[in-house]
């Protein structure tokens, strides 16, 4: 068993997906989609932001956000006809939020820090604005902000009787204010002018743009029309607003599209191209609203809310968002990431020819699992993403060895020295092969050893046993030569036994093989089902909480038979979050516990959390999982055949247990004598080595090979300060370190460690 | 930049070669991994050539270096 490392020197690129491609699946993300209320605002004000910085109490940023909108927020505030409310997405489930309550509050209660606003360069062009009117007000403010020397003519003798000219529903407060407001900008006033047409001729020469109001634009040229794409009265070239549409709404949304409009003629270009989309909008998002209780609003007086009671119904306001599929997925969870971000930034890695490779470690830390593609309402499918760029890397000779080449040579072993397929004694022909999976045969051989036991006994017409790996783990690796080799050898070894059913005993062997094989393929679950319990089946007495696998995502019939056969055994069965189709993964899948120990542990911890009670799974990786993080799991099988597979096997008895099942069964079953791989000298491990060594991934046969190699070749070194012998052996890409003293003519081993850098010492 | 070492571990007369039976010296030698090479100093046996790689250099700045090798 070797695997080749790669070369850094060799520099593939080929695309993962066209540009078009990625785009298609990126919009299927819609979490970047404004909130319902949001979209409803014709001025696209932050509603969403505005509710949560008064929910925090932060009235000054609320008001910084709402004076995004205009400067005249008093008047917004009072007259706004507020359609966001009715879109506000809470009206589905009791009363939506009072917006429009909430902005007259932070109007009030919103200090805005003076002086702001930077010295601006004035632009070029000159505008002005003939006669008072909400809209004239509106626009000024627009025009104000974007810096355009401004002069504003009207009959009114002062400011304040300009701003109530245009205003009159303001009471004293908001009048004061929003004069102060009007007195703080850069505007030329010529308060007190007879507004004539002869005024107007006279003076419009003087600007390059003038605006008026809607009641003088009337007057002066009855029966002239304003555009209301461009408010711009062409005859005349003067902006304004048609009469109708007075109110505070209209005003403020006409006011916004002539500033557009003189912005467009200050550049002159055609007011009527591209104005870009103004006005409210349709969104896309969708807010999952299944465990949102509905609440009422708060109650309001005429004169407004208090502060507290506009922070208790800003609190109401649930930021509506698309989050369903990081709420079950630790892995977009650790990252941080929503899939349309991590898409691209995959992307992005993937297409990087030189240089370091920042997403190397995400990518292959998805477990592959298909959650998310079940919880998006679109079906964004982040498994696909980074099983394509595992893929592409490995194509291009990207992918690093390291994070998958333990599991790799895993799959060797079980598909070659401990695998195993035979016809059941005494039949020629098989009617069914049983495939109890890889992970079944490391963790739990008695129960293989009864299943296959029980089958042959039971079933007629012949069971063969097949012990090996479906491949699954080259899949996961984005190895695909090793994974189509890996289909072919099983492929081969079926036909061989004349394409029997085949019995999976795990739901991903059972899907993995679903893909290739064109013979029958059931689950151990439907055998059972249908020719009943074994003797000696034994529940759980307390309540069991069922863990359903990744592999049977979508495979409503294998979930119900698992939970049909927990009933026949007695189990009850405890309600979990997250369950059937949108169970989360055990952190086996996608070979995420070799890739990343940190986040296949907190998928284990987050499926454990679900509940406190026992977990009874039906894939073996789960059960060996969960009983790692220390909670009581037994696979369905254990319980139905009255074995139990006790603690989890460390990595080496993951191995062991594989060659002993089928070294067992070999001579138990058919007859043969197997030699005893025997130790030529005594070893013992000091429990403390064995823990390192699971974690570093070395195994019991490493150690050994390092210690044969040593009676070669002598090779050691002695320290004095710890007294230990320390040696090593280079096994493929690996060089493995051993400590140790000698012992009754053997050795007791103290400490293991690796690395896969070479030494070269030829200098 | 040629020369420099990356480490540098000094046996300090605690190490001895048991095959060749003398302590072992500081000497050079090379780390090589994805076609990178980096020249370091580390316990030699001046007779046989055995170099040693204690166990907090592998955990720790090799293991660090191989990673972002590998992501390369
Ligand atoms: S579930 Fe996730 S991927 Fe799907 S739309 Fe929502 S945020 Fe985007
Ligand atoms: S709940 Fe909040 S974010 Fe959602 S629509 Fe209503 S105000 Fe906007
Ligand atoms: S771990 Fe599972 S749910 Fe999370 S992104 Fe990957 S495939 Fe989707
Ligand atoms: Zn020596």
């Amino acid at each position: 068993m070797a695997m080749e490392e790669r070369s850094t020197r060799i520099y593939r690129q080929q695309q993962m997906l066209s540009k078009e491609a990625l785009t298609e699946i990126e919009n299927l993300c819609i979490h970047e989609q404004p909130a319902y209320c949001v979209a409803a605002c014709p001025f696209k004000l932050d509603a969403k932001q505005m509710v949560r910085a008064v929910a925090g109490g932060d009235f000054a940023k609320a008001l910084a956000l709402y004076e995004k909108i205009t400067p005249f927020v008093h008047i917004l505030s009072a007259g706004c006809e507020a359609p966001c409310e009715q879109k506000c997405k809470l009206c589905e489930a009791g009363e939506g939020i009072a917006i429009h309550e909430l902005e007259r509050a932070v109007a009030r209660f919103g200090k805005s820090p003076k002086n702001k606003g930077l010295l601006r360069f004035k632009k070029r062009k000159s505008v002005a604005i003939f006669g008072s009117s909400l809209f004239s007000l509106f626009l000024a403010g627009e025009l104000a902000k974007k810096a355009y020397p401004l002069t504003i003519y009207c009959d009114e003798p002062d400011a304040a009787a300009f701003v109530a000219a245009g205003a009159s529903f303001l009471d004293s407060d908001g009048l004061n204010a929003e004069v102060e407001t009007l007195q703080s900008m850069d505007i030329t006033f010529r308060f007190g002018t007879k507004l004539t047409a002869q005024l107007f001729e006279q003076k419009k020469t003087a600007y390059d743009i003038v605006g008026a109001s809607p009641r003088l634009l009337s007057g002066f040229w009855p029966g002239f029309e304003v555009d209301e794409a461009t408010m711009l009265c062409k005859e005349v070239q003067v902006i304004s607003t048609p009469v109708g549409a007075q109110g505070v709404l209209a005003s403020l949304f006409g006011a916004k599209k002539a500033a557009l409009t003189v912005d467009r003629l200050a550049q002159n270009l055609d007011p009527r191209s591209s104005r870009g989309d103004e006005g409210a909008s349709e969104t896309a998002l969708i807010t999952n609203m299944d465990s949102v209780a509905g609440s009422c609003r708060i109650h309001c007086e005429k004169e407004g809310y208090t502060k507290e009671d506009a922070i208790t119904e800003a609190k109401r306001c649930i930021q509506c968002s698309c989050t369903e599929c990081v709420k079950g997925c630790v892995y977009l969870q650790h990252y941080k990431k929503y899939p349309k971000v991590l898409t691209r930034e995959i992307y992005n890695n993937v297409s990087i020819i030189m240089g370091d490779h920042m997403m190397n470690k995400p990518i292959n830390s998805c477990a592959l699992c298909g959650q998310c593609a079940v919880v998006c309402p679109n079906g964004y499918d982040m498994a696909d993403i980074c099983l394509m760029a595992r893929r592409n890397m490995v194509t291009t000779d990207k992918m690093p060895l390291a994070p998958h080449e333990f599991a790799l040579l895993d799959q060797m072993f079980s598909n070659e020295e401990a695998f195993l397929c035979k016809p059941q004694p005494g039949f020629a022909k098989s009617k069914y092969v049983f495939f109890p999976g890889c992970q079944a045969a490391a963790i739990a051989p008695d129960t293989v050893r009864a299943v296959y036991l029980d089958l042959s006994s039971r079933l007629e017409g012949g069971v063969a046993l097949l012990l090996g790996c479906c491949g699954a783990i080259s899949e996961w690796a984005g190895r695909y030569q090793m994974y189509d080799e890996a289909v072919a050898f099983i492929d081969a070894r079926l036909k061989e036994l004349g394409n029997p059913a085949v019995i999976a005993g795990c739901p991903t062997c059972k899907k993995m093989l679903s893909q290739h094989y064109d013979g029958e393929i059931v689950g151990i679950w439907d055998v059972l089902e249908e020719i009943g319990l074994p003797k000696g089946a034994q529940k759980i007495s307390r309540p069991v909480a069922m863990h359903d696998s990744c592999g049977a995502r979508g495979d409503a019939h294998t979930q119900q038979t698992i939970r049909k056969l927990a009933g026949k055994l007695g189990c009850e069965l405890v309600e979990t979050e997250f369950s059937g189709d949108t169970s989360p993964c055990c952190g086996y899948g996608g070979l995420v516990m070799y890739a990343n120990r940190e986040v296949a542990h907190e998928m284990a911890q987050m499926c454990v959390n679900r509940t406190d009670a026992p977990y009874i799974t039906y894939c073996m990786a789960c059960r060996d999982r969960f009983a790692r993080e220390g909670r009581e799991s037994r696979h369905i099988l254990e319980l139905i055949y009255g074995t139990n597979a006790g603690e989890p096997p460390d990595i080496s008895e993951k191995r062991y247990n594989r060659l002993m099942l089928k070294n067992g069964l070999l001579h138990e079953i058919w007859g043969e004598e197997i030699l005893e791989m025997t130790c030529e000298f005594p070893i013992t491990f000091m429990p403390e080595a064995l823990k390192l060594m699971d974690d570093r991934m070395i195994l019991k046969e490493d150690v050994i090979k390092v210690m044969e190699s040593f009676r070669e070749t002598e090779e050691a070194i002695f320290d004095s300060e710890s007294g230990l012998m320390i040696t090593r052996k280079r096994i493929g890409n690996v060089t493995f370190w051993v400590k140790y003293e000698e012992q009754d003519g053997g050795y007791l081993i103290h400490s293991a460690y690796s690395h896969r850098m070479k030494i070269d010492s030829s200098q | 930049m040629a020369d420099k070492n990356y480490y540098t571990i000094d046996p300090l007369g605690k190490l001895r070669c048991m095959k060749c039976n003398v302590p072992l010296v500081k000497g050079k030698a090379r780390f090589m991994y994805l076609d990178n090479g980096f020249p370091v100093e580390l316990p030699v046996c001046p007779s046989c050539g055995f170099v040693y790689v204690p166990e907090e250099l592998a955990l720790g700045k090799v293991l660090a270096v191989e990673k972002a090798l590998e992501d390369k």
